[in-house]
């Protein structure tokens, strides 16, 4: 369903050009678990912004769902993230000041098929990541593997098709990280299709299939 | 529940959530809009005031007064003071059209009037029925003069209250004969008291004859103290002051480039009197209203513009999930509206009592009337939009990426 090839990225600061991505090519199947890796600057992040829409490549062709996504407007490109890409960041990146419940229902905002039951959904979410007690709980109240559960439920609502984990468990202590990897693993098992980025051997092993990035391509 | 509904209902939770802002930018919203009430409040009050001046009077009224002095009459003896005669009034009738009714008015003061071994001496003015009405001056007792006291040149009079209780005390006067110049008069009504006038004069103390009968019977061959004329047809008001002046330079023969020796005074003459020093505290009002909106509306610029920083990463989360520019540019200016128009009502309420104590102060303030409400509202959302739609621009127009990545 992703169709990645030739990728370029080159960002320009103070007039010096530095290309991170050099030509990058893969595809990911419906229902693929996989993982990327890398060294610290191999620009992991660069391409996963990428793929989840984020940002735009220098260079080379994107396609998901036979959509060539490079062609869209960033109304359309808004709503694609909306309603395709599920994301969990290793900030977390929850809103502050606001509980679990209504974090997990932010993407339902801007959506364009609001379903009636909603909140009923985003119960449910948060009592499968094991947050049944912390509904009410502002982010700030939560621990750190509680918030990137529930970022997961968060990134669950919209019933996308990709989940895109740029390091996950990155700022998560080991314990944390396994209740994190198990829940992917079971999404895995519910056909979602996972792309998720880690320094952790442990967590790719996790995967299907476990992609390289080095010298601004894959390898492997 | 749609997209707009459910922005709404986010703006409303993210206003909130930031509580501190919220206070600091109503409370500028505020000072801004109670200026503009209060302001509101004045103006409409004193213009509520010189509209019922002018209405007493009379919007369609013209007075032809000897001299040129539009509120003073000329110094008794000077030649200004006799310039106007009866043929002036005449001459009027004869060649203007838009009347609808006209009064001469001659009046005469310190005259000894008697009744039976009583006596007094006040000012005897004589008028058509005409100047009763525009001159608000009523029979509360018995009746006014009428058309037929004028045509038939009838020895009736209307006499004010101070006249009343010199000649009468208490007794009723209606019907009993008095002595005029020593002509006899019937008092056929009396006139409500009105007290004091704005020059000084005591307008109690008169008593009214049938112009006609003033002039054969009382005082030949004596100056009119004015004219008023009633016009047929409002808008032209302004031109049939110019016909009349036209004709009295005639009648006076005076040269073209020399100055009229009579003035007219018109609605427009009552109402610059009536708003009086009003004026210059309204544009002094006006004035204040105007800075103090324009700081309100840095002071919204400035914390919408701090709030759009603070709030980056708020930003960069939702356009990561799915919202769109615009999603944002509305989050923003919504919550802008909304502070605006809570600071609008505090406003509102604080102008609305400093025009009450401004009224204290002996300004005429209206009460809080749909206008002040309007123009507090208006002005609130106006200067939201304005001073808001940078700070909301800039927001939206962020990269997630760039905001993501801190
Ligand atoms: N906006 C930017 N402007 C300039 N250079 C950038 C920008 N964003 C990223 N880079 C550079 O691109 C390279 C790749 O960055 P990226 O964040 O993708 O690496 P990464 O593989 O995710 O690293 P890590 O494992 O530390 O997260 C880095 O050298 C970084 O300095
Ligand atoms: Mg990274």
């Amino acid at each position: 369903m992703i169709k990645i090839k030739d990728i370029e990225k080159t960002y320009s600061k103070n007039s010096v050009e530095t290309k991170v991505l050099r030509g990058v090519t893969f595809s990911v199947q419906r229902g693929e678990y996989v993982a990327i890796m890398g060294a610290s600057g191999s620009g992991k992040s660069t391409l996963m912004n990428i793929i989840g829409c984020l940002d735009r490549p220098t260079k080379g062709q994107y396609e998901l769902d036979n959509i060539n996504v490079l062609q869209l407007d960033d109304d359309a490109i808004s709503a694609l993230r909306n309603k395709k890409f599920g994301f969990v960041f290793q900030q977390f990146f929850l809103l502050e000041r606001t509980n679990a419940l209504d974090n997990v229902l932010l993407p339902l905002i801007y959506t364009d098929e609001y379903p009636a039951d909603a909140i009923q959904q985003a119960r449910k979410l948060l009592v499968n990541v094991g947050l049944g007690d912390r509904i009410e709980y502002f982010a700030n109240e939560l621990s750190g593997g509680q918030q990137q559960r529930v970022a997961i439920a968060r990134s669950l609502i919209n019933n996308p098709d990709v989940i895109i984990a740029d390091e996950p468990t990155g700022n998560l202590d080991s314990e944390s990280a396994a209740e994190i990897m198990k829940i992917f693993s079971r999404l895995h098992e519910e056909r979602r299709t996972i792309i998720i980025v880690t320094h952790d051997r442990d967590v790719a092993g996790n995967a299907q299939r476990i992609l390289e990035l080095k010298d601004g391509q894959i390898k492997g | 529940m749609t997209r707009v509904i459910r922005i709404i209902k986010e703006s409303f939770r993210m206003v909130r959530n930031n509580r501190l802002r919220g206070f600091i930018m109503i409370l500028g919203i505020a000072i801004g809009v109670t200026s503009l009430a209060m302001t509101v409040c004045v103006s409409v009050g004193v213009y509520e005031n010189v509209m019922e001046t002018v209405n007493k009077q009379g919007p369609d009224l013209i007075q032809v007064r000897p001299g040129t002095d539009k509120f003073n009459s000329p110094a008794a003896g000077s030649r200004e003071a006799v310039s106007l005669r009866d043929e002036d009034y005449e001459a009027i009738l004869q060649h203007i059209g838009n009347i609808d009714s006209i009064s001469p008015v001659k009046d005469r003061k310190e005259i000894e009037v008697k009744y039976e071994d009583k006596n007094t001496h006040t000012r005897i003015f004589g008028v058509n029925p005409i100047w009763g009405r525009v001159r608000d001056f009523n029979a509360i007792r018995g009746s006014f003069i009428t058309d037929e006291d004028v045509a038939s040149a009838a020895r009736v009079c209307v006499i004010g209250q101070i006249v009343k209780k010199n000649l009468f005390g208490d007794a009723d006067p209606i019907g009993q004969t008095i002595q005029i110049m020593d002509v006899p008069f019937t008092v056929k009504g009396e006139l409500e008291s009105k007290g004091t006038s704005s020059e000084g004069r005591d307008r109690d103390d008169r008593i009214i004859t049938p112009f006609t009968t003033y002039n054969m019977r009382v005082f030949r061959d004596s100056p009119l103290s004015q004219i008023v004329i009633k016009v047929k047809d409002i808008d032209k008001l302004y031109k049939t002051v110019e016909d009349v002046q036209a004709v009295l330079r005639e009648q006076h023969k005076i040269e073209t480039g020399e100055p009229d020796d009579f003035t007219m005074r018109t609605p427009q003459d009552l109402i610059d009197m009536a708003y009086g020093t009003s004026r210059s505290l309204i544009k002094v009002l006006t004035i204040i209203a105007v800075i103090t909106l324009l700081v309100a509306g840095i002071v919204i610029m400035n914390i919408m513009l701090t709030s759009v920083s603070a709030r980056k990463s708020e930003i960069g989360i939702r356009r990561a999930l799915g919202a769109r520019k615009n999603d944002i540019l509305n989050q923003f200016m919504i919550e802008c509206i909304i502070l605006s128009l809570m600071g609008g009502i505090l406003g509102t309420i604080l102008g609305y009592c400093g025009a009450i104590i401004l009224s204290n102060l002996d300004v005429s303030a209206s009460n809080l009337t749909p206008l002040a409400l309007a123009a507090a509202i208006v002005s609130c959302c106006l200067i939201a939009v304005v001073f808001g739609i940078y700070p909301a621009r800039k927001a939206a127009n962020q990269n997630p990426v760039d905001i993501l990545r801190g």
